[in-house]
C-alpha cells in the first residue's frame, strides 16, 4: 500500500502545474497520442454511457465542471456556481462553441440536462427535478432529492454538453459533437478497433490544442494490450490487477502506475428477496458467502499482490473508511458451512453469475470457494461493455462491478441500496435501519458529520451482506517511461484518461 | 504378389490399430473411473499454490487457482468423451432417418433437402456451430447440439447416396419379380451396406467434433468456467502463457492423442472396409530356379536390337525379389517386324519396358545384355536412356485413351517432343505435329491438333500416339497391343498403317500382342514367350504351319478362323502361373497335356534359326492334337 | 469458359436464396424478444412501439424478409440492435483482416502441402514418405488455436521475432503486416496443409502410374520435365477440388484463430454478435461469409476448369 501512496505524491507533484500556470506556446501540434482501453466502445452518447470507457468520449466532450488531479472541482464550461440547498445557479462561459458551429448556451445545457433525466440511465441525474434558463448564460437546477454529489456528477458524463443539434439526431452514439479540444474522426476510425480524434478547428482555447491526433485503442485483451504497448503501439494503457500488469511493471521502459483513484470488487446480490434463487432471501446464506472467500489469498493469486482485501467500498484512505468492519468477514469456510446449515442450505444451492473476460478467473477463484461450501456458481460470459447494462436487469440474481474510490458514499443509495437504485434490478426495499441511515447521510453537510453515519452504513451493508466486497486495487496504468515524464501528462483523479488539454508529445 | 501385399499391409494395420485403440480403451477407463484416478477434485482450488511447475505432488502442476492439472486432465477428457459421443449420436439420429427418408422418397423432398443441405455446407462449419449456439445460448450440451446438427448434414448424404445405389440393385434385380414386397428388400438390402461406411463416418465425426468443442471452449461458446473441458484449460493456458507457459502443453497434448488415435483408427477401418478382409497366403511353392543362359552370341552386323540372356526382377513389399524374365534371347534386324505373343501375365510387356530402361522403381535387370544399335543400353545411366528413348527407340501402348495426357492438346503432346528432342522452335515443332498428324491419316489435322485426347476416337488418338512416337525418326518402335483397345475394323486400319509407315521410315518393330491373328497379319517372325521365358520362336509361317511347343499349339488352336467357327474354341486349361509360383521345370507342364516326369528339370532352349523349350519338341507331332 | 461462369452463377441463384432464408429464420428462432433486449426491463409501453417500428417488426414476417433481401441485395444489412453502426460498414471493416489472414494461411497451405505431397510420392516408402504421410496425419489432429498458443509461446514470447498478438493492415506496412500474419497463418494453415499434402500425394501416386506418363518418359522426355509439367498440372486436378473445401475451413478456423492472437477480424466481431445476440449483426457476417466462399468456390472451379479440358463445356 506504502507503494501506492508514493506514487500518488508523484503524480500530484508533476500536475501541480496545470491549466493555470502551464503556458503552452501556440505553435503547430506535435505528434500523436495513443493509448490503450480495456473495454470496448459501446456508445459516445453520454447520455447513455454506464460502466468503463468514459475516456472514449473524453476528448469530444467537455464537461460543466471538472476535477483537478487532486480532486478539488472546478468549473470548466461554466464560470460560477452557486448551490444552495436543492438547488444550483450556474453560470456559463460566453465564447464556447460546439464543433458543428452551434452556439454554446443555457438552452443547449437544458436540453442536454433534460434528456439525460429523461432517459433516466444516469445515476448523477436521478435526484434531478430539472433545468431551466434563467438568462441566455444562466441555467438554474432543481433537485427532487438532496444530492451531495452533484457537483462531482457534473464532472462527469452527466456534466458533458452535446450540441442540440446532434442531440436530435439518431445516430448520436457514433457521431459525438461537442465542445472539446478533439472532434471524432469517423473516417479513421475503425470500428471495433481504434478511434480516431482530430483537433477541433474551432475549439475556444486553440492554444490549448498539443496534438495532431488522439488514438485510443480498443484492446480487451490482456496480453494483447501488453504487447501493444511492449512493441510501442501505444504510449499508455490502462489496466486491472492481472498477471500482464505484472510483467508490465518488470518491463524496462515501462511503468505501471498506480494511483489513488481505484475501486473496490464486489459481488452484488440483486436478487436478495429470493425471486429468482430463494436462497438469498436469507441473511445467513449471504453472510456464508462473505465467509467462504479467502480474500487474501484471492489478493495474492488472482491479483498478483496488486490488490488488497477489502470488507466496504471505500479504501482505507476515504474520510468514511470504518476499522471496525475491516476483517469482518475473515476468511471461514467451517462457518460458511455452519450458517448455510442453519439457514437449511447444507447441500447448497445453483445461481449464475455475468461475466466479463477481465473478471473471468476472479469469477472462477470465487466459483471454487463458493464450491467449497457447496454453492455452484455458474458462469456466464457475456459482451466486455455490457456488464454494467446486463446488470441493471433483472437477467442475472447477482452480479459483479466495481466500485469507484472517488466516487461519494451516497452514490451507494442511488446504485444499489435504493427501491430504485439502478443495480437494485429486483426493486427490493431497504431494511428499515439502512433506509434512515442513509437519509440521514444524505442529510448531513460536513464531512465531520457524515463520516460516522456511513461508518454506520458500512457496518450495517456488512451486516446484510448483499454487497460482498473482496479486494481494493489502486488505478494502475501503464506507461512508457517517456510519457510518465512527459510533465503535460496529467491524470484526471480517479481516471485513467489524461486530461487533454494541454497535452502535448514532443517526437 | 498379392498375397504378400496383404500380409505386409495387415501387420501395419495392426501396429497402427493396436495402440490407437488402447489409447482410447484408456481414455474410456480413465473418464468412467475419474472420480477414483483423479488425484484431487478437479474443482478444488488453492490460491497458495497457483500456477506451479510439476512436482510429486501435482505431476502436471497447478493452473492459475492452484487446481491440480493432472485432475483436472482427467475430468476434460470425461468431458471429452461424452460431448463428442453425444454430438455423433445427435448427427447419427438426425442425419440417417433423414437421409434414408429422402432417398427413398426421392422427388420434391430429396429435392428441398438437398439444397439445404447444400446451403448449410456453404457455410464455414464453425460459424453455423456459432449461429445455433448464438439461438440455443452457450453451454457444452447445447454446442454439442449445434455440432451435431452440423454434422448430420454428413450422414444425411450418406444414408440418401446408400438408398439410392441399393435401390437401382435391388430394382434391377429381385424386387421386380417379387413385386409387392420390394419396400422391405430394399431395407434389408440397406442395412448391412450402411454399416461400414457408416462407422467410418463415425470416427471421422468424433474426431472433428473433439477438435470443434475444444475450440468452441476455448473462445468461450462450450464448457463454462469453472469445468474443466480441454478447450477451457487452453484458454487458462493462453492467459498465463507469460508466467507458465506449460499450462498449454497437457491438454493440448491429450487433444492431438486423442484425435490421432480416432484419425487413425477411422484410418485402419477404411483401409480394411475398403479392401474387402485380406487374408495372407503363403507362397506353397519354392520360387523357380532358373539357369544363366547357356550360350552366348554377338549381334550380326544387321541386327538393330539383339538381347542376350535377359534376366528381370522386381521387387515385393517385403523387399524379397522374384525375377518375371529369365534367360530372354532375341534379335530384330533392320526393318523387321518381330511378334512377341503369349497371354497376359507372361512378361511381353516387361520386356518392351526393359528395352527402353523403363521397368520402373519396383524392378531391375540382373543379368543379360541388351544392344540397340551396337550400343549396350543396361549400362547407361539416366541421361544416356533420356537421349535413346524417342530418337533410337520409341514404343506405342495398349490403350491410346490413356498413354495421351488428358490435359494437354493432341498437338501439343507431338510439338512438345520435338522441341525438346530435336531443339526445334514452338511455331517450327507445331508445324512438324501437324504435318506428322496427317501423316497419320487423320483429316482436318491442323484443327485435330488443337484437339484434347478425350475428343478424339480410340482409333484417331492411337494414330496420334504412332505420330508422336515416330516423331524422331527412330529405328525402333515397340508397339504393345497397339489394337487390342480399339474396334476390329479399326484394328486392320491401324495395321495397315504400321506397314505403311514401316515401308515410309523403315523402322524395325517389336510388336507385342495376345492375339496370333494379329501376329500372323503382321509379323515377319513371331518369339512366343510363356511365364518369363521365351518357348518358341520362328518365321511366321513356319510358326503357323507346324508349331513344336505344346503352348503355341495351344494359343493356335484357341484362334478364331473366321471360315470355321462352328465347333466351340478349344482353350488351354488353368491360367499362366503368378512369377513366384513358377514350377521349377517346365513351366507350362502344370497344363500341358505331354508333360512327363522328365518335364520337371529345366529344360533349355534348343534350336538356331527357329527355337523352342520342349524336351518332347521332336517326338509329338503338335498339329494331330488341334 | 464465360459460359461455365454464366452455369455456375445461374446454379448460385438457387442456393443464396435458401441461404438467405436461413439466415432470415434466425430472427423467428431466437429466444426471447429482440425488442426487450434492446429496452431493457425499465422500458415504457411507447418505447417499446418505437423500438418495434424502427426494427421494423410491426410487418408480417414474409414482408418484413423480401424487405430486407431487397435492401442486403442493395448492400444495405441494417444496423446493428446495440449502436448505430450499420452492419455493412462493420463487416467491411473486419472482413480485409479475415480475408488477409485465409489467404495467407491458404498460401502456406498449398506450397507446403504441395511440397510436402509431392515429396512423398516421388519417394514412396522412402523415409521422406513416411515423414510427410504421419506428419499430414498429425497435422490433421494437433488443433489450429493450440497450434498458435506454442508459436506465440515459442516464436514470439521466447524469441520475440513475431509480435504475438495484433493485426497490422497491410496499407500501414506491409512489412508489419508479414509480422503480424505469418503467426497466425501458420496455426491456421497446419490442418489444410496435412489436408493438401494427402491429397497430392495419392493424386500424385495415382497419375504416376498412369500409362500417359510412361508414354512421354518413353518419348525421352526427362524425368524432371514429366513430373513438374505431366504429372503435376493432372495431379492439381483433384488438388484444386479440396481447395475450395479447405478454404471454406480456413475462413472458419480463422474465427477461432483469430482470439488467440486478439486480432479484430470477423470472428471477434461474430462472437461479440453471438453474445449480444445482435440478430442483424449475426445475419450480416453469416451471409458475407456465404457470398465469399460462394465466390471462392467460383474462381476454383474456374482453375478447375482450366486444369482440366473434360469439365469445360463443349
Amino acid at each position: 500500500m506504502n507503494k501506492w501512496i508514493k506514487g500518488t505524491i508523484l503524480s500530484v507533484g508533476i500536475t501541480i502545474g496545470f491549466s493555470s500556470s502551464f503556458a503552452i506556446a501556440a505553435d503547430t501540434p506535435l505528434g500523436k497520442f495513443r493509448m490503450a482501453e480495456e473495454v470496448k466502445l459501446i456508445t459516445l452518447d453520454p447520455h447513455n454511457h454506464t460502466g468503463g470507457g468514459l475516456s472514449y468520449l473524453r476528448p469530444v466532450y467537455e464537461t460543466l465542471f471538472y476535477r483537478t488531479p487532486d480532486a478539488r472541482i472546478e468549473p470548466l464550461l461554466a464560470t460560477s456556481y452557486k448551490l444552495e440547498g436543492m438547488t444550483l445557479e450556474i453560470t456559463l462561459r460566453e465564447d464556447v462553441k460546439f464543433s458543428d458551429g452551434e452556439p454554446f448556451n443555457a438552452k443547449a445545457v437544458v436540453a442536454n440536462i433534460t434528456r439525460g433525466i429523461e432517459l433516466g440511465v444516469l445515476a448523477g441525474l436521478k435526484p434531478v427535478e430539472k433545468a431551466e434558463a434563467i438568462g441566455d448564460y444562466k441555467v438554474l437546477i432543481t433537485l427532487k432529492a438532496p444530492s451531495p454529489s452533484l457537483l462531482l456528477d457534473l464532472t462527469g458524463n452527466s456534466g458533458m454538453m452535446v450540441s442540440p443539434i446532434a442531440l436530435q439526431a439518431p445516430a448520436l452514439d457514433r457521431n459525438p459533437v461537442g465542445t472539446g479540444p478533439y472532434v471524432y474522426n469517423a473516417e479513421m476510425s475503425r470500428e471495433g478497433e481504434v478511434r480516431i480524434y482530430t483537433p477541433n478547428p474551432t475549439y475556444w482555447e486553440p492554444e490549448q490544442i498539443g496534438l495532431e491526433s488522439i488514438e485510443i485503442w480498443e484492446i480487451p485483451d490482456n496480453t494483447a494490450r501488453l504487447n501493444a504497448i511492449t512493441t510501442g503501439q501505444v504510449d499508455i494503457g490502462k489496466w486491472l490487477s492481472s498477471p500482464q500488469a505484472v510483467i508490465l511493471d518488470k518491463t524496462p521502459g515501462l511503468t505501471l502506475i498506480k494511483r489513488p483513484g481505484g475501486s473496490t470488487y464486489h459481488l452484488v446480490i440483486s436478487d436478495r428477496e429470493g425471486t429468482k434463487v430463494p436462497a438469498f432471501a436469507d441473511k445467513r446464506v449471504r453472510q456464508a458467502m462473505n465467509y467462504a472467500i479467502d480474500r487474501e489469498a484471492f489478493a495474492a493469486a488472482v491479483q498478483f499482490g496488486l490488490s488488497v482485501p477489502a470488507f466496504q467500498p471505500v479504501d482505507s484512505g476515504h474520510w468514511s473508511y470504518n476499522t471496525a468492519v475491516d476483517g469482518r468477514f475473515a476468511y471461514n469456510p467451517d462457518k460458511a458451512r455452519e450458517l448455510l446449515a442453519e439457514a437449511g442450505y447444507a447441500d447448497g444451492f445453483t445461481f449464475t453469475m455475468p461475466s466479463i473476460p477481465v473478471f473471468s478467473a476472479r469469477l472462477e477463484a470465487i466459483a471454487g470457494f463458493f464450491q467449497d461450501v457447496g454453492i455452484t456458481m455458474n458462469i456466464d460470459p457475456i459482451e466486455p461493455g455490457t456488464l454494467a447494462r446486463r446488470s441493471r436487469t433483472t437477467d442475472y440474481a447477482a452480479t459483479n462491478l466495481v466500485w469507484r474510490h472517488l466516487a461519494d458514499p451516497s452514490l451507494l443509495t442511488t446504485y444499489y441500496i435504493g427501491e430504485s437504485g439502478i443495480f437494485n434490478p429486483f426493486k427490493v426495499k431497504p431494511s428499515d435501519k439502512l433506509s434512515k441511515l442513509v437519509a440521514d447521510g444524505l442529510a448531513a453537510k460536513e464531512i465531520d458529520q457524515r463520516a460516522p453515519i456511513y461508518s454506520q452504513v458500512f457496518e450495517q451493508l456488512a451486516d446484510e451482506s448483499y454487497l460482498i466486497y473482496i479486494t481494493a486495487t489502486p488505478l494502475l496504468v501503464g506507461t512508457t517511461d517517456d510519457v510518465a515524464n512527459n510533465p503535460t501528462v496529467n491524470f484526471r483523479a480517479g481516471e485513467s484518461s489524461p486530461y487533454w488539454r494541454g497535452l502535448r508529445m514532443s517526437q | 504378389m498379392k498375397t504378400a501385399t496383404n500380409k505386409t499391409h495387415n501387420a501395419s494395420m495392426l501396429a497402427v490399430a493396436i495402440p490407437a485403440s488402447t489409447i482410447l480403451i484408456l481414455l474410456v477407463i480413465v473418464s468412467i473411473g475419474a472420480e477414483w484416478i483423479a488425484p484431487y477434485d478437479p474443482l478444488k482450488q488453492s490460491l497458495r499454490e497457483a500456477l506451479q511447475s510439476p512436482s510429486p505432488a501435482h505431476w502436471l502442476g497447478t493452473d492459475n487457482l492452484g487446481r491440480d492439472v493432472l485432475s483436472r486432465l482427467i475430468f476434460g477428457g470425461r468431458i471429452a468423451l461424452i460431448s463428442s459421443l453425444e454430438a455423433t449420436l445427435i448427427a447419427v439420429v438426425l442425419g440417417v432417418p433423414l437421409g434414408l427418408f429422402i432417398g427413398y422418397r426421392g422427388g420434391w423432398w430429396d429435392w428441398a433437402v438437398m439444397r439445404l443441405v447444400e446451403a448449410v455446407v456453404s457455410i464455414p462449419g464453425i460459424m453455423v456451430a456459432i449461429v445455433i449456439i448464438a439461438i440455443l445460448g452457450p453451454g457444452l450440451h447445447r454446442a454439442m447440439i449445434a455440432l451435431g446438427i452440423l454434422y448430420s448434414t454428413a450422414f444425411l448424404r450418406l444414408a440418401r447416396s446408400v438408398v439410392l445405389a441399393e435401390r437401382e440393385e435391388v430394382y434391377v434385380k429381385a424386387a421386380r419379380v417379387i413385386g409387392a414386397s420390394s419396400n422391405r428388400i430394399l431395407l434389408r438390402h440397406i442395412l448391412p451396406n450402411i454399416a461400414p461406411p457408416l462407422i467410418i463416418q463415425v470416427t471421422l465425426t468424433i474426431g472433428a467434433v473433439l477438435l470443434a468443442e475444444a475450440g468452441l471452449s476455448f473462445v468461450g461458446l462450450g464448457v463454462q468456467p469453472p469445468g474443466a473441458s480441454w478447450g477451457t484449460m487452453l484458454n487458462t493456458a493462453a492467459t498465463y502463457m507469460a508466467l507458465n507457459a506449460f499450462l498449454a502443453v497437457p491438454p493440448g497434448l491429450a487433444i492431438v492423442i486423442t484425435v490421432l488415435s480416432v484419425n487413425l483408427l477411422g484410418d485402419v477401418l477404411r483401409d480394411s472396409v475398403g479392401r474387402g478382409i485380406a487374408i495372407s497366403v503363403k507362397p506353397t511353392t519354392p520360387t523357380a530356379k532358373f539357369a544363366e543362359s547357356t550360350t552366348t552370341s554377338q549381334p550380326k552386323a544387321d541386327d538393330i536390337l539383339h538381347i542376350q540372356g535377359l534376366q528381370v526382377v522386381v521387387n515385393s513389399k517385403d523387399g524379397s525379389e522374384f525375377p518375371v524374365i529369365t534367360d530372354l534371347s532375341f534379335s530384330i534386324k533392320k526393318g523387321e517386324t518381330l511378334g512377341l505373343v503369349g497371354e497376359s501375365g507372361c512378361g511381353k510387356t516387361i520386356t518392351g519396358l526393359s528395352i527402353l530402361g523403363l521397368i520402373g522403381t519396383g524392378g531391375r535387370v540382373t543379368h543379360g545384355t541388351i544392344n540397340l544399335n551396337n550400343t549396350e543400353l543396361t549400362s547407361f545411366s539416366t541421361q544416356q536412356m533420356e537421349q535413346i528413348r524417342g530418337d533410337e527407340v520409341a514404343m506405342v501402348f495398349q490403350d491410346p485413351t490413356t498413354s495421351l495426357n488428358p490435359a494437354f492438346t493432341v498437338g501439343d503432346q507431338i510439338a512438345e517432343v520435338l522441341r525438346v528432342k530435336q531443339g526445334m522452335t514452338k511455331k517450327q515443332a507445331w508445324a512438324r505435329a501437324v504435318e506428322l498428324i496427317d501423316r497419320v491419316g487423320i483429316t482436318r489435322p491442323a484443327e485435330r491438333a488443337k484437339a484434347y485426347p478425350h475428343e478424339l476416337s480410340g482409333g484417331m488418338a492411337q494414330r496420334i500416339a504412332i505420330a508422336r512416337a515416330l516423331s524422331c525418326n527412330p529405328k525402333l518402335l515397340i508397339a504393345d497391343e497397339p489394337t487390342t483397345a480399339l474396334d476390329v475394323t479399326i484394328q486392320q486400319e491401324i495395321l495397315d498403317l504400321f506397314r505403311d509407315l514401316q515401308d515410309e521410315f523403315g523402322m524395325a518393330i517389336l510388336f507385342v500382342t495376345h492375339d496370333l491373328a494379329v501376329a500372323a497379319d503382321i509379323c515377319d517372325r513371331v518369339c512366343v514367350m510363356y511365364a518369363g521365358e521365351l518357348v518358341e520362336m520362328a518365321n511366321v509361317d513356319e510358326l503357323f504351319a507346324a508349331p513344336r511347343h505344346p503352348y503355341t499349339a495351344g494359343l493356335l488352336s484357341a484362334m478364331p478362323h473366321a471360315s470355321d467357327r462352328k465347333p466351340p474354341l478349344p482353350t488351354i486349361k488353368g491360367t499362366v502361373p503368378v512369377p513366384k509360383l513358377w514350377p521349377t521345370g517346365c513351366r507350362f507342364s502344370e497344363r500341358c497335356d505331354y508333360s512327363q516326369k522328365a518335364c520337371e528339370q529345366l529344360i533349355t532352349l534348343t534350336g538356331t534359326t527357329s527355337q523352342v523349350r520342349c524336351i518332347r519338341a521332336n517326338e509329338i507331332n503338335m498339329g494331330a492334337s488341334i | 469458359m464465360l459460359r461455365l461462369i454464366g452455369q455456375r452463377l445461374i446454379s448460385l441463384i438457387p442456393l443464396l436464396f435458401i441461404v438467405s432464408v436461413l439466415t432470415f429464420s434466425f430472427t423467428a428462432l431466437l429466444p426471447g424478444d429482440p425488442v426487450d433486449l434492446i429496452i431493457g426491463d425499465e422500458g415504457t409501453a411507447e418505447q417499446y412501439e418505437m423500438v418495434r417500428e424502427r426494427l421494423g417488426m410491426n410487418v408480417p414476417i414474409v414482408t418484413r424478409y423480401f424487405q430486407w433481401l431487397g435492401r442486403a441485395a442493395q448492400g444495405d444489412l441494417g444496423t446493428s440492435f446495440f449502436n448505430s453502426v450499420p452492419v455493412m460498414d462493420a463487416v467491411m471493416q473486419r472482413l480485409p483482416v479475415t480475408i488477409s489472414l485465409t489467404a495467407v494461411s491458404a498460401l502456406i497451405a498449398v506450397i507446403v502441402g504441395m511440397a510436402a505431397g509431392i515429396a512423398a510420392a516421388l519417394n514412396p516408402r522412402s523415409w521422406i514418405d513416411r515423414l510427410a504421410t504421419f506428419g499430414a496425419t498429425l497435422g490433421q489432429a494437433i488443433p489450429n488455436f493450440w497450434f498458435g498458443i506454442l508459436l506465440v509461446a515459442f516464436f514470439a514470447v521466447s524469441l520475440r521475432w513475431f509480435p504475438a498478438t495484433g493485426f497490422t493492415p497491410i496499407s500501414t506496412s506491409p512489412w508489419e503486416w508479414l509480422r503480424s500474419v505469418t503467426l497466425p497463418a501458420l496455426a491456421l494453415g497446419l490442418s489444410s496443409s496435412a489436408a493438401i499434402a494427402r491429397q497430392v500425394r495419392s493424386a500424385m501416386v495415382g497419375v504416376l502410374q498412369q500409362d500417359y506418363i510412361r508414354a512421354a518418359r518413353a518419348q525421352g522426355l526427362s524425368r524432371r520435365r514429366v513430373v513438374f509439367k505431366h504429372v503435376l498440372k493432372n495431379a492439381l486436378i483433384p488438388v484444386v477440388a479440396v481447395l475450395s473445401f479447405q478454404i471454406t475451413i480456413l475462413l472458419g478456423g480463422a474465427l477461432i484463430v483469430e482470439q488467440v492472437f486478439a486480432i479484430n477480424g470477423l470472428g471477434s466481431l461474430a462472437i461479440s454478435a453471438v453474445r449480444q445476440q445482435d440478430i442483424p449483426m449475426i445475419q450480416g457476417i453469416v451471409l458475407v461469409s456465404v457470398f465469399i466462399v460462394v465466390a471462392i468456390q467460383l474462381t476454383t472451379d474456374m482453375i478447375y476448369g482450366f486444369l482440366n479440358p473434360k469439365a469445360r463445356p463443349s
